[in-house]
């Protein structure tokens, strides 16, 4: 029976924590920032290495990594913006840090700036997030009055500011070029990439995104012992806990804090309670709306990054949808797509043309429109947007397309064999 | 130069080139939509796929790679033709057909247009896209160019030429996904002075010059290169035209001079090219109050009876030209004066101009010098100032005989009043103007799009054009009248073509002593000895 491990969700599983500067510090917090600012940067990015955290936006890109590839002695200033633009469906992780326990977060972010060398750091938030952004300004204005931000945060004399900046509501500001050209005041579209955001990202300066999660992180990799603790959370290459958002037809959806050594089958059945109304289960989106799905077959396996892509799947932002066996899965597809055709940016070929097109095909379906010769050409458009795509969007609409059609060609055929 | 392979051919590549921006100086094809090697790279159109297969550590990249945004390495070994590239082309062609109006027949772009002809080399042919079309309404974007949004492939070039080559800013994309489309800001047009190149650029027909709406199927046109005179900075172009009537002029390469553009005033100079109304077509002679029809022969001679009855003459002959001639003219006529009157009284209108400063380059293209040659009078040292003094002064003494090239100092009607009291006025050119007006002799000339013959621009750079369309029967180009008339008058000059006109001239010249008529021909020559532009001023453009 899986269990919560509590490192994130400390504060937040405990019913009289106060969310406030005040309650956050009575519970340790900013603790482990201080000690920070006694180390060098380069120290603190050695020990986020040897932590082995995995990036928690999609990608699962080791952080430590990702800061040690920040441009140095450019003569320009360093940034690091935190990636609050949670939109992958079915993710609800990141709203949890920043509306219960924005302090974690920030005092993560502030570590992640040190570490970076970035004086000016900024958390570009979702636009529809209206409550976490009034959470994460207060507490902004919490730290400020405190001296915790401004030019000298705990007598270190590292000049640090933040500033929270809200998104407009597109899916594709989540992607980290897109999200640094949207806070630029520009159209958010993916950059061509390289050069990568540690070279040239925010106004051309070496850059940072990291996410919220990933980032809340930190106060408990840079403690004492943290990063050996943070490392006996999930075998190797998968260390630490993770968020994982769990929806669909389970009995207790919810946002749950796991070790990454937890089997699949045991947060359903365990943690999720089960299948709602005593049904069978059918198959789980298991990283996201953007990840291959499963069949109920493949469902006994670690819930993490590398045992997924064993099975050609993905953890993705560990965004677990479940679905039972009266699920319509063209209709979920056409909701899938649908999602993907609205949100793409529209700047490059296969995705713009693609993703509507394969729309329209499983439309079809619905309509009663389907044949064999549909069901193939589903299958050969959304392959097209494989791999053919400037940014990851492309795969994102093209890997359920093709998994969907795979794993359950009986649902599109009752559509129109009789 | 190091070095990397693109089909098994070793191709030379700067540190930092793309892989496309390499192959394409090779003459090696890779279709491609978006790319343009004048503004940023975004790599988003996909058509420029090729295989890597060897990174130049021996290792194939995992995936086709887009060869407008991959630097070349030494190595690096390119499939441009394998069947792994050609599937990739022809999804990204199918993708952009699904929503594309196929309107060839009705499309100006047609006969030039990229996605015609790859989706005939790489497409398929068929498609199997069944639902109806993405369609949007005629949008009238600006004064000089109209856009068909459904044809629109989405490249983005249009924007990149807004935000990164004028700076406008007027023009960009809308809306996203399958609905990304093109337009400028609510109810407004465009405004800025160089929409043509936005026609140029486009791949498609979404973007086409309304000058040339429905005019001419492109594949009819036939293209001479030349240079714009329509402003002393001499863009190089190609004179486009069928049947003998020009229909645009596009602007051609030209790194030193224009890069790819040239603005919109200049394109309009077109439409003189195919003007006949106020030609003049064959030479005229005063006989009473009219000018009457003469043939060559009786003109010259008319010509040189005059002046031999005047003889001797010296200071009381002048010529007056603008700075719409061509080298060779200013020099012939300058020789003619020396040679046959041991006289230094050639004058040209010199006013002062003033030449943009800015950080986007393509506005420092255009001048207020409209003419094409004043670098060349200064070089030729042809008498002038901005305020006319020197002609004024030279005017006061008894005209005898008046030679007038061209159209210069037209809005100076006393001067004329003056000059039209001499015993002999010659008038030189193509156009019917105040000058043929009280000329007793008229020589027809030719426009410079019937000619061949060398500016000096702003840069002292020497271009020269081509002869692109036939010019009027009875006219002859400016060099061979005046060598002609010095024939006439008792000279042996002897010049069969403008080559021998041009060896002369840098024989004879300090300015362009050593130059070569050949070599100006591609991209020009710069003077090795420049003249000093007093009437020149820099401005700084406007924010
Ligand atoms: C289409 C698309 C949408 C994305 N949306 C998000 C998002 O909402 N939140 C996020 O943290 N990362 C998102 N990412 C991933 C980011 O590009 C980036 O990898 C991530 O923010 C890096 O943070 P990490 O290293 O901490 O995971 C998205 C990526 C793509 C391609
Ligand atoms: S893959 Fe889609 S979202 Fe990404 S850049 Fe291309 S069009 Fe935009
Ligand atoms: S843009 Fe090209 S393919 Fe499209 S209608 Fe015009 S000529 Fe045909
Ligand atoms: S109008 Fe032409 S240049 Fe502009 S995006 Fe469309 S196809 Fe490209
Ligand atoms: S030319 Fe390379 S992607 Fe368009």
């Amino acid at each position: 029976m899986a269990e919560e491990t509590l490192v994130l969700f400390k504060n937040i599983r405990n019913p009289k924590y106060n969310k406030s500067l005040a309650g956050y510090k009575k519970a340790g917090g900013y603790k482990t920032l201080n000690k920070v600012f006694g180390m060098k940067p380069d120290e603190v990015v050695q020990e986020v290495k040897e932590s082995g955290i995995r990036g928690r936006g999609g990608a699962g890109f080791p952080t430590g990594l990702k800061w040690s590839f920040m441009a140095k002695e450019t003569g320009k200033p360093s940034y690091l913006v935190a990636n609050a633009d949670e939109s992958e469906p079915g993710t609800c992780k990141d709203r949890e840090l920043m509306l219960k326990d924005p302090h974690l977060f920030l005092e993560g972010m502030m570590i992640g700036c040190y570490a970076v060398g970035c004086h000016h750091g900024y958390i570009y938030v979702r636009g529809e997030f209206f409550p976490a952004i009034k959470t994460l300004i207060d507490a902004v204005d919490e730290l400020y009055a405190d001296g915790l931000l401004g030019p000298d945060p705990m007598g270190s004399g590292y000049q640090l500011d933040l500033t929270v900046h809200s998104g407009a509501g597109a899916y594709i500001c989540g992607e980290e070029s897109a999200l640094l050209d949207s806070l630029e005041g520009k159209r958010g579209q993916p950059r061509v990439k390289p050069p990568f955001p540690a070279v040239s990202g925010f106004n051309g300066c070496p850059t940072s995104v990291n996410n919220v999660e990933t980032l809340a992180c930190m106060p408990y990799i840079l403690s004492d012992g943290g990063v050996d603790a943070f490392k006996s959370f999930g075998p190797q290459n998968n260390t630490g806990t993770h968020l994982v958002s769990l929806s669909g037809h389970v009995n207790n959806p919810g946002v749950y804090e796991l070790r990454m050594d937890v089997n699949m089958k045991d947060i359903i059945y365990g943690i999720g309670g089960g299948i709602r109304n005593g049904k069978k289960l059918k198959g789980v989106i298991p990283g996201g709306s953007s990840s291959s799905v499963m069949t109920a077959d493949e469902v006994d396996v670690l819930y993490n990054f590398d045992e997924l892509a064993k099975i050609n799947t993905m953890l993705g932002s560990a965004a677990m949808m479940v679905f039972d066996e009266d699920t319509d899965v063209v209709q979920l597809l056409h909701r899938i797509t649908r999602f993907y055709a609205h949100e793409s940016c529209g700047q490059c070929t296969p995705c713009r043309e693609g993703t509507h097109w394969s729309r329209n095909i499983i439309r079809d379906f619905l309509n009663g429109n389907g044949s064999d010769e549909k069901l193939k050409r589903l299958d050969r458009v959304g392959g097209n947007m494989l791999g053919t795509t400037l940014c990851a969007l492309g795969d994102a609409a093209a890997l359920p397309i093709q998994s969907f059609v795979k794993k359950f060609p009986e649902d599109f055929r009752k559509y129109y064999a009789n | 130069m190091p070095v990397f392979h693109i089909d098994g051919e070793p191709v030379e590549f700067e540190p930092g080139e793309k892989i496309l921006s390499a192959a394409l100086r090779r003459g090696k094809i890779i279709p491609h939509y978006c790319y343009h090697p004048g503004m940023s790279i975004v790599a988003t159109c996909r058509m420029c796929v090729v295989d890597v297969i060897d990174l130049g550590n021996g290792r194939p990249a995992p995936k086709l790679q887009t060869a407008c945004s991959v630097d070349a390495a030494e190595g690096m070994k390119v499939d441009t033709m394998n069947q792994k590239v050609e599937e990739g082309r022809k999804l990204v062609n199918e993708f952009l057909l699904i929503n594309h109006p196929l309107d060839c027949p009705i499309c100006d772009q047609s006969g030039e247009c990229t996605l015609q002809d790859y989706s005939f080399e790489y497409g398929s042919g068929k498609s199997e896209m069944d639902y109806s079309k993405r369609v949007y309404g005629w949008r009238d974007i600006g004064t000089f160019v109209s856009l068909e949004r459904n044809r629109c492939i989405q490249c983005s070039r249009c924007d990149r030429f807004t935000r990164e080559i004028t700076g406008t800013n007027e023009f960009g994309m809308f809306n996203r996904g399958h609905e990304l489309t093109v337009d400028t800001f609510t109810d407004r047009t465009m405004t800025n002075k160089f929409q043509g190149n936005m026609a140029d650029i486009c791949p498609v027909g979404a973007i086409t010059e309304k000058e040339f709406r429905f005019k001419r199927r492109a594949w009819k046109l036939k293209k001479n290169r030349s240079i714009c005179t329509g402003c002393s900075t001499g863009c190089n172009v190609t004179i486009e035209h069928d049947r003998n009537e020009v229909f645009r002029l596009k602007p051609h390469e030209n790194q030193n001079v224009n890069k790819w553009w040239m603005c919109d005033e200049g394109r309009l100079t077109y439409r003189i090219m195919n003007e006949r109304k106020s030609r003049i077509n064959r030479p005229l002679g005063r006989v009473g109050e009219n000018l009457e029809g003469i043939s060559w022969e009786e003109a010259y001679g008319a010509i040189a009876e005059r002046v031999r009855e005047m003889a001797p003459l010296a200071q009381n002959v002048i010529a007056l030209t603008d700075t719409h001639a061509s080298n060779e003219e200013l020099f012939l006529i300058q020789k003619l004066l020396k040679d046959g009157f041991s006289s230094d009284n050639i004058f040209c209108p010199l006013p002062n101009w003033e030449q943009i400063e800015s950080d986007f380059f393509i506005n420092t293209l255009i001048t207020t010098d409209k003419t094409p040659n004043r670098a060349g009078a200064l070089a030729l040292k042809i008498k002038g100032d901005a305020k006319n003094a020197k002609l004024k002064e030279a005017v006061k003494s008894d005209l005898k005989v008046v030679f007038v090239l061209g159209n210069p100092f037209e809005t100076e009607h006393d001067l004329q009043q003056k000059i039209k009291t001499a015993q002999l006025v010659v008038h030189i050119g193509a156009y019917h103007n105040s000058w043929s007006e009280i000329a007793d002799v008229v020589l027809p000339g030719q426009h410079y799009s019937e000619k061949i013959a060398t500016y000096t621009n702003k840069q002292h750079l020497v271009q020269a054009t081509d002869i692109a369309v036939k010019a009027l029967r009875r006219s002859r180009p400016e060099w061979q009248i005046l060598s002609e008339l010095a024939e006439a008058l008792g000279q042996n000059y002897d010049f069969t073509n403008i080559n021998q006109v041009f060896d002369s001239m840098s024989r004879e010249t300090k300015a362009f002593s050593g130059l070569n008529f050949d070599q100006i021909q591609s991209n020009g020559i710069e003077l090795a000895q420049t003249a000093k532009d007093s009437g020149k001023k820099l401005i700084k453009a406007a924010a």
